[in-house]
C-alpha cells in the first residue's frame, strides 16, 4: 500500500497540477495574512475604545448612587473580536457587535422638565448597522473558510478526477491490478497519495500564513487559539477527503477521464456554488419573520396595557410608600415587558436562521463553514453566544443591586425609585463586569451534530468508492 | 463544406452527456433561484409601500413648516432579479429638507424583517451565469481541437479542401448555437415567472435583450479560451486540466483577491479632516450672519426670552465620518403664549432671513463635501472596478449592472432626483412665502396644508442611457473575443497536426 501511496505523490509531485496549487494556494493564504494583519489591529482597538467607554459610563452611574446604577444600568455590550478572524469572517458585516443598553424611557414630565414618571434601563439587540458606504464591487473575503471550501475542494477534485479513468486510458490499472495487491488496498493507497499531495502544499501555505500572522507583534494567539487553529487544520483535511473520496468515486465509474471531470466540476458547483444560497433561501421563505413595521407597532399596545393596569395605583396620591411600591413595579414590569418583546423578535429570527442553516447542511461547504466558525470563534452560533453572555451579566448586575439595597438597613427596599433606594455610596470596584468570554467546549458541542455529519458524507463517499472501484471492470 | 462541418459539430455537441447535464443544472439554477428572487423583490416592494404610506402620514401629521419630515423612497428595481448590484446594498430612504443636501452616503435603510437572512448571499441570475455559462464555455471547447488530435480524425477534416480557418469557424458556431440554448432556455423560464408576478415595460425587455446579448458575448470569451487551450495542447487531458485551473482562477480567485490586496491608497483619514474644517468654515460663517442678524434685530438681550417664546431647536453640524452636513431650524410649539405674540413678527423676519441662508450654506458645504466624497469613496470603488475587469467577470457584471441599472451610476440618478426635488420643495415653500409665514414655526393659527405640495417621482434612466453606460464594457467584451479569435487561428495556421 505504501508503495501506491509513494508513487501517487511522487507522480504528482513532478506534475503541472501540484505547482498551480502551490503557487495558488501560497497566494491566497499569503493575502489573508497581509489583511487580517491590517485590519485586525483596528478591529481590537474599537473594540478596546468602545469597552472603556462602556466601562466608564458604568463607574460614573456606581459613583453617582446605586439608584443611578438601577436605573441606567451599565454602559453597551460589545462582542470581543476574535483572534482567528482570519479563518472565517462569519458574516461579520451582517452580525451587530453590540448589545445596547436602551436609556429609561420617560412617560410624563412636568412643566419644568422633571421627569414624573420614567422607566429604567433593559437590553436591547440592534440590528447590524447596515448603513454601508461601500459602492465597490461585491466580493467575498478571502478567509480560510473560502481557501478550504472553494478552491482546496476544487483541487481536490482536481488530483483525483483521472485516478482510475486516467490509469485505464494509459492500461496501467490493468498491470497494477494484475500484480497480487487487493483492490481495497489500491483504493487507499490512492486515497492517501491524493490527499497527502493536497497536504503538502496546504500545509506549507498554512505554515506562511499562520508564521505571518503570528511573527507580527500586532496579533497575539494565545494557547488555545493555537489549539483552535489544529482543529480547523484537520476540518480542512476531513473535508478535503470527502472531495478526494467523491473524486475516486466518480473516477472509477466513469470511463474516459474528461467525463469524469466534468461531473465532478458540475457536482462540486451545484453543492458548493448554488446550494448553499438558494437552499437557504427557499427555507427562509418558509417562515416569514414578523415584519419590521409589526414589530414596531407593538410597543404601543403594550405600553397602553401596562399604563391601565398601573394607572389607579400611580395617580393616587394619599400613600407615599404605596405609590413608590406601584412605581416600581410599573418601571420593572415596562422594562421587563420590553426585553421580552425583543427576545420573541431575536428568538424569532434565530430559529429562522437555524432552520435555513439545518436545511443547508445537504452541502458540505455550508457544513465546513459553520464548523471554521464555531471554532474560530465568529459567526452566528458565537453571536448567540456574546448575546448570552451578556443576558447573564445583566441578570448579575440586577442581583447585585438588590443585594446591595438589600445590606442597606436604611433603605426603603422599592428598586427604581430614587426614594426608595438606598443612599449610601457604593465602590465602583465592587460592581462586577462584563467580559465576553469564548468557551472552546461549548464550541464542540454545538459543532459535533455538524461533525457527524461531515464524517459521514466522507465515510459514505469513501465506501461508494470502494463499492464502485471492486466492481469496476478493467 | 462549410455547412456540412457546421451540421456535424452541431450534431456531435447536441447528443453528448456534456450537452444534457448542463442544460438541466443551468434550467434548475435559473428556475430555482428566479422563484426565490421574485419572493425577495416582493418583500421589498411591500416593504418600500409601507415606508411610503408610513412617510406621508408623518409628512400629514406636521403641523408646522419647520417642524416637518418629508422623505422620498426609492422603489426596489425590478431588474435586479437579473444583477441585484447595489440595489440591495444601498440606502432607501433618504430626508428632504432645505437645511441638508441628499446624497447616496446619507440614505438610510428601512429596516428588514430578519437582517440574519442576509448571511445566506442571495444569487442573483447574473451570477449563475458568471458560473455556468464560462463552465460551459470550457467544458465544451477543452477537446474541440485536442480532441481531433487525439482520436485522429483531424487529419481527415485537413486533408479536404478546406481553410483551417473555416475549420474554426465552424466549431465556433456549431459549438455557440448549441450553448445558447441553455441561456436562451434558461432565461425564457425566468421571464415567464417574472411577467406573471410583474409587469415588466418593453424598456425592461429591450434592457434584458442587452443582457442576453452581453451573456452571449461573456459565454463567447470563455468558449474562445478553452478552444485557444484545446489548440495549444496536444492531449485533451491537460487540456482540460489546463481550462479548470484558468476557471477557477478568473472565476473564484481573482476578483477575491483583487478587493483584499488592494489597499485604500492614500491618506483617507487626513483627507476628511481638511474637508471637515473647510465645511466646518462655512458653516461658522454661517452662524456668525446668524448672529449678526440677532443683534441687529435688538432682541440679543432678551434672546433667551425669544427662544423661549419660540421653542427654539437649532442644530448646525458635519458629520467628521461621512462628512453629512446639516442645518436644522425649528420650533418646537405648540402654541404661542398671549405675552410673546410680540416676538412673532421677528420670529418671522428671522426665519425669512436664516433659512434661505441655511439653504445656501449647504449648497456651499455640498460643493466641498462631493469632492471629498468622490475621493473618500468612490475612487476606491472605480479602481477595484478597472482591475476587476481584468477578468471576463469583471467586465460583465459591471456591463449587465449597467443594463439594469443597478450599478452606481444608476443609483445615483435616485439621488439626483432627490436632490432636483430638494429644489423644488424649496421653490414651492418660497412661492408659498413659508419661511415668513406663522406656520413656518407655529400651528396654532391653523396647520400647513401639505395637498398641494408636489409629489416626488422618480423614473429610471431610459433604455438609451443604460445602452451608452453599458455598450464599453460590451465592446470591451468583444475586443476580447476578435483577440482570442484571432490567436487561435495564429496557432492553429502553424501547428501540426
Amino acid at each position: 500500500m505504501w508503495h501506491i501511496t509513494k508513487r501517487e505523490i511522487y507522480d504528482n509531485l513532478n506534475s503541472l497540477r501540484f505547482a498551480l496549487t502551490t503557487v495558488l494556494l501560497l497566494a491566497l493564504m499569503v493575502t489573508n495574512a497581509v489583511r487580517h494583519l491590517r485590519e485586525h489591529p483596528k478591529r481590537v482597538q474599537r473594540y478596546r475604545d468602545a469597552v472603556t467607554e462602556s466601562l466608564n459610563h458604568l463607574t460614573d452611574r456606581a459613583n453617582d448612587s446605586l439608584y443611578t446604577l438601577a436605573q441606567y444600568g451599565p454602559g453597551n455590550f460589545y462582542k470581543k473580536p476574535s483572534p482567528l478572524h482570519f479563518c472565517a469572517n462569519g458574516g461579520e458585516p451582517v452580525l451587530p457587535d453590540v448589545v445596547e443598553v436602551d436609556e429609561p424611557p420617560v412617560f410624563r414630565t412636568d412643566a419644568e422638565g422633571n421627569r414624573l414618571l420614567e422607566g429604567i434601563w433593559s437590553l436591547s439587540y440592534p440590528d447590524a448597522n447596515l448603513q454601508n458606504k461601500d459602492v465597490g464591487p461585491n466580493v467575498s473575503q478571502v478567509d480560510w473558510a473560502f481557501i478550504i471550501g472553494y478552491i482546496l475542494s476544487l483541487i481536490a477534485l482536481w488530483f483525483t478526477f483521472d485516478a482510475f479513468s486516467g490509469e485505464r486510458e494509459h492500461g496501467t490499472l490493468r498491470l497494477m491490478l494484475a500484480n497480487s495487491i487487493p483492490r481495497h488496498t489500491v483504493l487507499i493507497g490512492k486515497f492517501l497519495g491524493a490527499l497527502l499531495s493536497i497536504s503538502i502544499p496546504f500545509i506549507l501555505a498554512v505554515l506562511v500564513n499562520v508564521l505571518l500572522i503570528s511573527t507580527a507583534n500586532t496579533v497575539h494567539l494565545t494557547t488555545d487559539a493555537w489549539g483552535r487553529l489544529g482543529i480547523i487544520f484537520c476540518l480542512a483535511l476531513l473535508y478535503t477527503s470527502l472531495f478526494v473520496a467523491l473524486g475516486l468515486l466518480v473516477s472509477a465509474r466513469v470511463q474516459q477521464s474528461a467525463v469524469s471531470l466534468m461531473i465532478l466540476l458540475l457536482t462540486w458547483v451545484t453543492f458548493v456554488v448554488f446550494m448553499p444560497s438558494t437552499l437557504a433561501s427557499i427555507a427562509s421563505s418558509f417562515s416569514p419573520a414578523t415584519s419590521f413595521e409589526e414589530f414596531w407597532q407593538q410597543r404601543h399596545p403594550s405600553r397602553k396595557d401596562l399604563w391601565d393596569k398601573y394607572k389607579a395605583q400611580l395617580r393616587s396620591s394619599e400613600l407615599a410608600d404605596r405609590k413608590l411600591r406601584a412605581k416600581s413595579e410599573f418601571y420593572t414590569e415596562n422594562a421587563e415587558r420590553e426585553e421580552r418583546r425583543q427576545e420573541a423578535q431575536l428568538k424569532y429570527r434565530t430559529s429562522q436562521v437555524h432552520r435555513a442553516r439545518a436545511i443547508t447542511s445537504i452541502s458540505p461547504a455550508t457544513l465546513l463553514q459553520h464548523l471554521i466558525e464555531g471554532f474560530a470563534g465568529t459567526g452566528f452560533e458565537r453571536h448567540l453566544q456574546f448575546v448570552d453572555n451578556t443576558q447573564r451579566y445583566a441578570r448579575q448586575l440586577r442581583e447585585f443591586v438588590a443585594d446591595t439595597d438589600r445590606a442597606d438597613p436604611e433603605s426603603l427596599h422599592i428598586l427604581g425609585v430614587r426614594e426608595g433606594m438606598s443612599k449610601k455610596p457604593i465602590s465602583p470596584e465592587s460592581v462586577p463586569r462584563f467580559e465576553d468570554t469564548l468557551n472552546l467546549s461549548k464550541d464542540f458541542n454545538t459543532a459535533a451534530v455538524e461533525l457527524l455529519l461531515l464524517t459521514l458524507f466522507v465515510l459514505v463517499l469513501l465506501s461508494g468508492a470502494y463499492l464502485a472501484f471492486v466492481r469496476v471492470e478493467v | 463544406m462549410l455547412k456540412i462541418l457546421i451540421r456535424r459539430e452541431l450534431l456531435d455537441n447536441l447528443m453528448t452527456f456534456r450537452f444534457a447535464a448542463v442544460l438541466l443544472i443551468t434550467l434548475l439554477l435559473v428556475v430555482a433561484n428566479t422563484v426565490v428572487l421574485i419572493q425577495d423583490y416582493e418583500q421589498r416592494l411591500k416593504s418600500y409601500n409601507d415606508s411610503v404610506k408610513r412617510h406621508q402620514q408623518e409628512l400629514r401629521n406636521s403641523k408646522t413648516y419647520s417642524t416637518a419630515f418629508l422623505f422620498v423612497n426609492r422603489a426596489p428595481n425590478p431588474l435586479s432579479i437579473f444583477n441585484a448590484g447595489l440595489d440591495k446594498r444601498l440606502g432607501n430612504y433618504i430626508g428632504i429638507y432645505h437645511g441638508f443636501m441628499p446624497t447616496l452616503w446619507d440614505a438610510r435603510m428601512h429596516g428588514t424583517d430578519n437582517p440574519f437572512i442576509a448571511f445566506f448571499s442571495s444569487i442573483d441570475i447574473v451570477f449563475v451565469f458568471e458560473v455556468i455559462l464560462s463552465l460551459m464555455g470550457l467544458i465544451f471547447a477543452y477537446d474541440a481541437i485536442a480532441g481531433e488530435r487525439e482520436r485522429g480524425t483531424l487529419r481527415l477534416v485537413l486533408a479536404q479542401p478546406i481553410g483551417r480557418g473555416q475549420i474554426l469557424l465552424a466549431k465556433y458556431i456549431s459549438t455557440m448555437a448549441c450553448l445558447l440554448v441553455p441561456l436562451i432556455l434558461s432565461l425564457l423560464f425566468a421571464l415567464l415567472l417574472l411577467t406573471r408576478s410583474m409587469p415588466l415595460s418593453t424598456a425592461d425587455f429591450l434592457r434584458i435583450a442587452g443582457i442576453v446579448l452581453t451573456s452571449f458575448a461573456y459565454l463567447s470569451v470563455f468558449y474562445l479560451i478553452g478552444l485557444l487551450i484545446s489548440v495549444a495542447t496536444r492531449r485533451t487531458g491537460t487540456a482540460l486540466m489546463l481550462a479548470m485551473f484558468i476557471w477557477g482562477f478568473l472565476i473564484l480567485v481573482y476578483p477575491n483577491l483583487i478587493r483584499a490586496t488592494v489597499s485604500p491608497g492614500g491618506d483617507i483619514q487626513a483627507r476628511v479632516k481638511t474637508a471637515q474644517n473647510q465645511i466646518q468654515q462655512i458653516l461658522d460663517e454661517y452662524e456668525r450672519e446668524r448672529q449678526k442678524f440677532l443683534e441687529t434685530e435688538e432682541i440679543a438681550g432678551e434672546s433667551s426670552e425669544f427662544s423661549k417664546a419660540l421653542g427654539f431647536y437649532h442644530q448646525a453640524d458635519v458629520n467628521p465620518v461621512t462628512l453629512t452636513t446639516y442645518i436644522e431650524n425649528m420650533s418646537v410649539i405648540s402654541e404661542i403664549r398671549p405675552d410673546y405674540e410680540k416676538y412673532v413678527p421677528v420670529a418671522k423676519r428671522y426665519y425669512n432671513f436664516v433659512e434661505p441662508l441655511a439653504a445656501r450654506t449647504v449648497e456651499k458645504a455640498w460643493r466641498v463635501r462631493k469632492q471629498a466624497l468622490e475621493e473618500i469613496y468612490v475612487k476606491q470603488a472605480t479602481t477595484d472596478r478597472i482591475l476587476l475587469k481584468l477578468s471576463p467577470v469583471g467586465i460583465y457584471d459591471a456591463a449587465t449592472q449597467a443594463w439594469t441599472g443597478t450599478d452606481l451610476s444608476g443609483l445615483r440618478d435616485f439621488f439626483y432626483a432627490a436632490q432636483r426635488y430638494r429644489k423644488v420643495v424649496i421653490d414651492y415653500l418660497y412661492a408659498k412665502d413659508a419661511f415668513s409665514s406663522r406656520e413656518w414655526f407655529v400651528a396654532d393659527k391653523g396647520a400647513v396644508d401639505w395637498r398641494t405640495l408636489p409629489a416626488f417621482t422618480f423614473q429610471r434612466s431610459d433604455v438609451g442611457t443604460n445602452a451608452k453606460r453599458a455598450l464599453p464594457d460590451l465592446f470591451l467584451l468583444l475586443i476580447c473575443n476578435l483577440v482570442l479569435f484571432m490567436a487561435i487561428v495564429l496557432i492553429f495556421i502553424r501547428s501540426e497536426v
